[in-house]
Order: C-alpha cells, then sequence, then structure tokens
C-alpha cells in the first residue's frame, strides 16, 4: 500500500517538476513547485517523518512560494517567449538528458539494494518522538552543519542587498 | 581550538560588515586590512593546530593535515587577492564592506571543504563556496558582463549540484552512513553485486559538483565566460581557490571512501585528463582576450594535476606517489597563476586593458610587469626553473611509474602547445610596437604583491625542499588508510 503511495507521489512530483520547467507562465511554473513540495511532504509522511512533511509544507510550500508568486505579480514579466537561438541547443540537450536516463536506469534499474537501516527506525522514531528527534539531532551529529548553514544565510541576504538594492553613484564613496 | 581557523574567518567575516556598518568613510579605508588581519591569524591558527589529526562533530569534520595543507593554501590565496583588489575595486563599487566579508566567507567555506568527512558536510561547503563565488563574480552590478558571468555560472553550478546531490544520495542510499570511512567499511564488507555497480556510478554523478568546481571537461563550459566576466581579483581567485579545495575533495573521496574501486575510476580520470589538458590548451590557442586565455589555461592546467591522481600509488616509499605531486603542483600552480592575473590587474587598473592586442608593446610601458610575465607563463608552461617545471615532474613522474606512458606523452605534448598560447602574449608584449607608447603606472602594492609570487615562483623551483616536506607530511594520512 505505502509502496503504492510512494509511486503515486513520485509520479505527481516528476511531473510537476517537468511541468515547472516547461510551461511558460510564470505562475503556472510556481503552482507546479507548490505541487513538488506537497508531493515531496507526502513521501516524508511515508518514511513516518511528519515534522519534516510539516515543515515542508509550511515553509517550502507556504513562506518560499507565496514569496516567489508575490515577486511574479510584482514584476508581472508575462509569459516567456522561449529562445529563438538557442534552438540547436534545444534538441541537443533533449537528446543528451534522454541519453542520461536511460544509461541510469539501465545501470540503476536492476540493481537490488540491500535493506540499510538506520539507528531511527519507525520504532525509534515512535518511542522518541519525531519532533524531539529532529531537535537532538540538530544540536549533537549535525551541530556544525547547522550552524555553517545560519552563516550561509547571513552570505545569502548580505548578496541579495548588494545585487538588489538602490544603485548608489560610485563617487559618494 | 582545532577548528579556530574557521571560527577566526568565520568571526573576522561578521567584524567586516559591522566595521563597514558603523566606521566612516575614514575607517573604511581599513576594511582590506581587517580582512587580511582576520586571514593572517587564520593562517596563525592553522600552523598553532598543525600536526593534528582528529575527527571532530561525529566524525563529520576531519582535522588532519592534509587539511592543513589546503587551509594554509585558502589564507595565503585569500592574503594575497585581497591585496590586490584594494586598487582595483577602488572607483568600480561603493560597497568594499560587502564584498571582503563575502570574500572572507569564502575562505571559510574552503577551509570547511578541505576538512569534510562526511557527505553532508561536503555538499553543504560545496554550495557554501558556490554561493559565495556566484554573488563575487557577479559583484560589479553596472557592468553586464559581470552580470551575465554571474548569471551563467550560477545556472551551471545548480544544475551539476543537482547531479551530484542525486549521486551522494545514492552513496547514502547503499551504504548506510554519511561519513566517508565508513563508507569505505561498508564497500569493503560486501560482495553484493548491485552495490557495486551503485558504487561506480555514483562516484561519477558526484564528479559532476566536483569537476565543476575543478573546471574539468565536459564540466568546464562556464570557466571562460565566469572568468572574462568576474571583477579581475574575482577571476584570480576562481582559478585557484575552489580548483584547490575541489581536489581536496576529489582526493580525499578517492583515497579514503573508494580506494577498493581503484582499477575502476582511474580509466575515467585518465580519459578526463585526457579531454581536459588537450580541450584546454587547443581552445586556449584561438583566444584573443587574456581573461578567456587564461581561463582555458587554467581548465588545461587542471586537466595535468588530475595526473597526478591517476598515477597515485601510496604504497612503498616511492618520491612519486602521485599524490604529493597534486600536492605540490596545486602549491606551485597557487604562486604561478597568481601571479599572472595580479599581472593582468596591474595593466587593468592603469589602461583598463585585457586584450592581448592591447600588450603590444608592454616591455617600454611596464617593463617589469612584460618581465614577470615571462616568469608566470613559463612556471604555467612548465619550463624550468620555475614552480611549475617542479609540479610537473611530480604528476608526470608518478605516471610513469605506473606505466601510464601514453597520458604523461600527452601530458607532455600539450604542455608544448600550450607555449604557443603563452608567448603568444610575451610576443606581443615583446616585439611589437605599442600605438600608445606611454608608461604604465603600477600601484606599489600590485607591484609588491607581483614580486612575492614571482619570487616565490622562483624560490619553489630553487629551493623546493620545504615544499616536498610540507607535501609529505600532508599526505601522511592516506598511508594509514591503504
Amino acid at each position: 500500500m505505502s509502496l503504492l503511495v510512494f509511486y503515486l507521489f513520485a509520479a505527481i512530483a516528476v511531473l510537476a517538476a517537468l511541468g515547472m520547467v516547461v510551461l511558460r507562465n510564470p505562475v503556472h511554473s510556481a503552482l507546479s513547485l507548490a505541487l513538488v513540495f506537497v508531493s515531496l511532504a507526502a513521501m516524508y509522511v511515508l518514511l513516518s517523518a511528519p515534522f519534516i512533511a510539516v515543515a515542508q509544507v509550511m515553509i517550502y510550500a507556504g513562506a518560499i512560494l507565496i514569496l516567489f508568486v508575490f515577486v511574479i505579480m510584482l514584476l508581472s514579466p508575462g509569459t516567456d517567449q522561449g529562445v529563438g537561438a538557442l534552438k540547436a541547443q534545444r534538441g541537443l540537450a533533449i537528446l543528451f538528458g534522454a541519453a542520461l536516463l536511460v544509461l541510469l536506469i539501465a545501470v540503476l534499474g536492476g540493481a537490488v539494494l540491500p535493506p540499510t537501516r538506520g539507528t531511527f527506525t519507525p520504532e525509534a522514531i515512535a518511542a522518541e518522538g519525531d519532533t524531539q528527534a529532529v531537535g537532538a539531532l540538530l544540536f549533537t551529529n549535525f551541530l556544525l552543519p547547522f550552524e555553517i548553514t545560519s552563516i550561509l544565510l547571513l552570505v545569502a541576504i548580505v548578496g541579495v542587498i548588494v545585487l538588489a538594492k538602490k544603485r548608489q553613484s560610485i563617487s559618494k564613496q | 581550538m582545532l577548528i579556530s581557523p574557521e571560527l577566526i574567518l568565520a568571526i573576522f567575516g561578521m567584524l567586516v560588515l559591522v566595521v563597514d556598518l558603523i566606521g566612516r568613510a575614514r575607517t573604511r579605508e581599513w576594511l582590506p586590512w581587517v580582512t587580511v588581519l582576520g586571514f593572517v591569524l587564520a593562517f596563525a591558527a592553522t600552523l598553532y593546530i598543525w600536526g593534528s589529526n582528529a575527527s571532530i562533530f561525529a566524525g563529520m569534520y576531519s582535522v588532519d593535515m592534509f587539511s592543513l595543507f589546503f587551509k594554509l593554501l585558502a589564507t595565503i590565496a585569500g592574503t594575497m587577492i585581497v591585496l590586490v583588489s584594494i586598487d582595483y575595486l577602488r572607483g568600480r563599487t561603493t560597497r568594499q564592506g560587502e564584498f571582503f566579508s563575502i570574500f572572507t566567507f569564502s575562505i571559510l567555506a574552503m577551509t570547511m571543504m578541505a576538512s569534510s568527512a562526511s557527505l553532508l558536510m561536503i555538499y553543504l561547503s560545496i554550495e557554501f563556496l558556490s554561493y559565495t563565488s556566484y554573488l563575487l563574480t557577479g559583484f560589479l552590478r553596472e557592468d553586464k558582463k559581470s552580470n551575465e558571468a554571474a548569471l551563467k555560472y550560477f545556472l551551471y553550478g545548480a544544475i551539476t549540484s543537482a547531479v551530484m546531490l542525486y549521486g551522494l544520495s545514492l552513496l547514502y542510499g547503499v551504504s548506510g552512513s554519511l561519513n566517508l570511512t565508513d563508507i569505505a567499511t561498508a564497500f569493503a564488507n560486501t560482495v553484493d553485486p548491485s552495490v557495486r555497480t551503485v558504487a561506480l556510478v555514483a562516484p561519477a554523478l558526484v564528479l559532476a559538483g566536483l569537476g565543476f568546481k575543478i573546471s574539468l571537461v565536459p564540466f568546464h563550459q562556464w570557466a571562460p565566460d565566469a572568468y572574462e566576466g568576474a571583477p579581475t581579483p574575482v577571476t584570480a581567485f576562481l582559478s585557484v581557490g575552489p580548483k584547490a579545495v575541489g581536489f581536496a575533495i576529489l582526493l580525499r573521496v578517492a583515497l579514503t571512501t573508494l580506494p577498493i574501486y581503484q582499477a575502476s575510476w582511474i580509466p575515467l580520470l585518465a580519459v578526463i585528463s585526457i579531454i581536459t589538458m588537450t580541450l584546454g590548451n587547443l581552445v586556449a590557442l584561438r583566444q584573443t582576450n587574456i581573461k578567456r586565455l587564461l581561463a582555458y589555461s587554467s581548465i588545461a592546467q587542471a586537466g595535468y594535476m588530475l595526473i597526478g591522481l591517476v598515477g597515485v600509488n601510496l604504497t612503498g616509499n616511492s618520491p612519486f606517489s602521485g599524490l604529493n605531486g597534486v600536492l605540490i603542483y596545486l602549491f606551485a600552480y597557487l604562486f604561478t597563476n597568481l601571479g599572472a592575473f595580479i599581472c593582468v590587474i596591474a595593466i587593468e587598473n592603469a589602461t583598463g586593458a585585457v586584450n592581448i592586442a592591447d600588450y603590444a608593446g608592454l616591455v617600454r610601458r611596464a617593463p617589469f610587469v612584460a618581465a614577470l610575465f615571462i616568469i608566470f607563463f613559463l612556471s604555467l608552461a612548465g619550463i624550468p626553473p620555475t614552480a611549475g617545471f617542479i609540479g610537473k615532474f611530480f604528476v608526470f613522474g608518478a605516471a610513469l611509474r605506473e606505466g601510464f606512458l601514453t597520458l604523461a606523452a600527452i601530458g607532455v605534448i600539450n604542455s608544448i602547445i600550450s607555449v604557443f598560447y603563452y608567448f603568444a602574449v610575451i610576443r606581443a608584449a615583446f616585439f611589437l610596437d605599442a600605438k600608445d607608447p606611454s608608461p604604465i603606472r603600477i600601484t606599489p602594492l600590485v607591484t609588491a604583491m607581483l614580486t612575492v609570487t614571482a619570487a616565490m615562483v622562483l624560490l619553489i623551483a630553487v629551493y623546493p625542499q620545504p615544499l616536498f616536506n610540507l607535501a609529505a607530511w600532508s599526505m601522511g594520512m592516506f598511508g594509514v588508510v591503504k
């Protein structure tokens, strides 16, 4: 049953991701992206990680995507007319992309991986509590990546200000 | 104390922002020097923890001699690039505080890449370095080329990082661990053919992300455009920084996680090395812009460095272990390529010219720069008595020792090809007449940095023993793993 649900949401996620790239109207792209996020959240539920699933919906589908839509509406860029000069490249890109896909399916499709089970089995999570497990890991084993991410976000904020803030005249130094 | 270099860099990155925020115009003049102070302290901290071999943060972060080597390299590169940025940025941007802050964080990202011993840290630090690099590349907002460069770099980087992430997820999936040594153990303890298949495919996908950082063919297309459009000190940084630490992760993954599959990845890397150096050198022949020429040249250089990894053999006590070749090459390349770019910066600061045609008659306009161009280009081509020769000697030597005669021969042929385009620049500088014979004024700071890099290039060639020792210490830990 859960395998069926997985395939369902995997298919939705892949199709929505394709739609995000292919659709010409930016609002449609943004909505496709929302669909990708929601189907990913469904997969986190399947993996007995409801906290991550809710965070996924709230942060990505909620906050970030709404921001995207705001930006799109404020800029109202209209529909993308496509890139005429790169038609030949598009054909080649599809060809090579498809070749890579076929290659990966051919090589990895037959691989049956051993069922490796980490420390956090559904039973262990049920005993400790999902949110508690995430919190404890963030501040123990994954402390360093957690802190580095905060610096990375600082860099991103500074970078956005540099790239987007109103120009100052250079002579004003 | 083991992460003191990283802490110092993080603190100084924020300190620069604060000084910029509360300081007046006069205090802002000090920003680059605050940044340099941070790098010097981080360099000293690295020397202070010299000799440590520890695994911290639940095995995620490895503070060993190998990583310390790259931390030294990162802080040296950072110091020199900040010092040559001062004159370059004047009049080009008002946001020097943000520039130096982001730059400090990019050096922080480099030091973290050098120490990453877990798939998560590898991905996070690569992304960190990528984002700072995109920002620095597009930093000159008013310059269309800078914008274009950043956008191309970003789009290319986003795709390769997605491919790499897929590879990393497969590695985690088959081994059940994020830790590089645990993954190696999981691979060694299995006879499952499926695991073997995935263990061969997944690193190839990861190579897309690393190849992007190192600019290996076929992941190199961003390099010429990004190099051409980026502010020239940033170009100098891109050509040495990400490349060096990209190699750090490539070497670490190859030698700690995948040594049992060595027979499989060596042919792949040999082919990539051949096409990287050949394509880089052949396309460089046709360039007219010096930054694009050096971009293709740096692609070719990555190909030579990869020869060292192809010829790697850590058993026995041979002076040609391949690994030491890569480290020596990287160190020699750091000073050589930075020196070549500082020459470009010196000319660009004074005249704004970046085309090889504009270098005509350089010997009369700026004899010092013209003379140093010869040293750096000799070194890039690998002709003695320069540091580049020592680097090439050790990587080609390793390939010969392992019996890769064709690979070494192709490397030598490529070095000869490279002489043509390097000397096209020198020919313009020495034998063509200048349209405008007025002398070019070189600022004292740039002159000083040119002297330092040129001295290092020659010093490494005449007295290489300290560098040999440095490389030997740095690779000690891999001998244990084997």
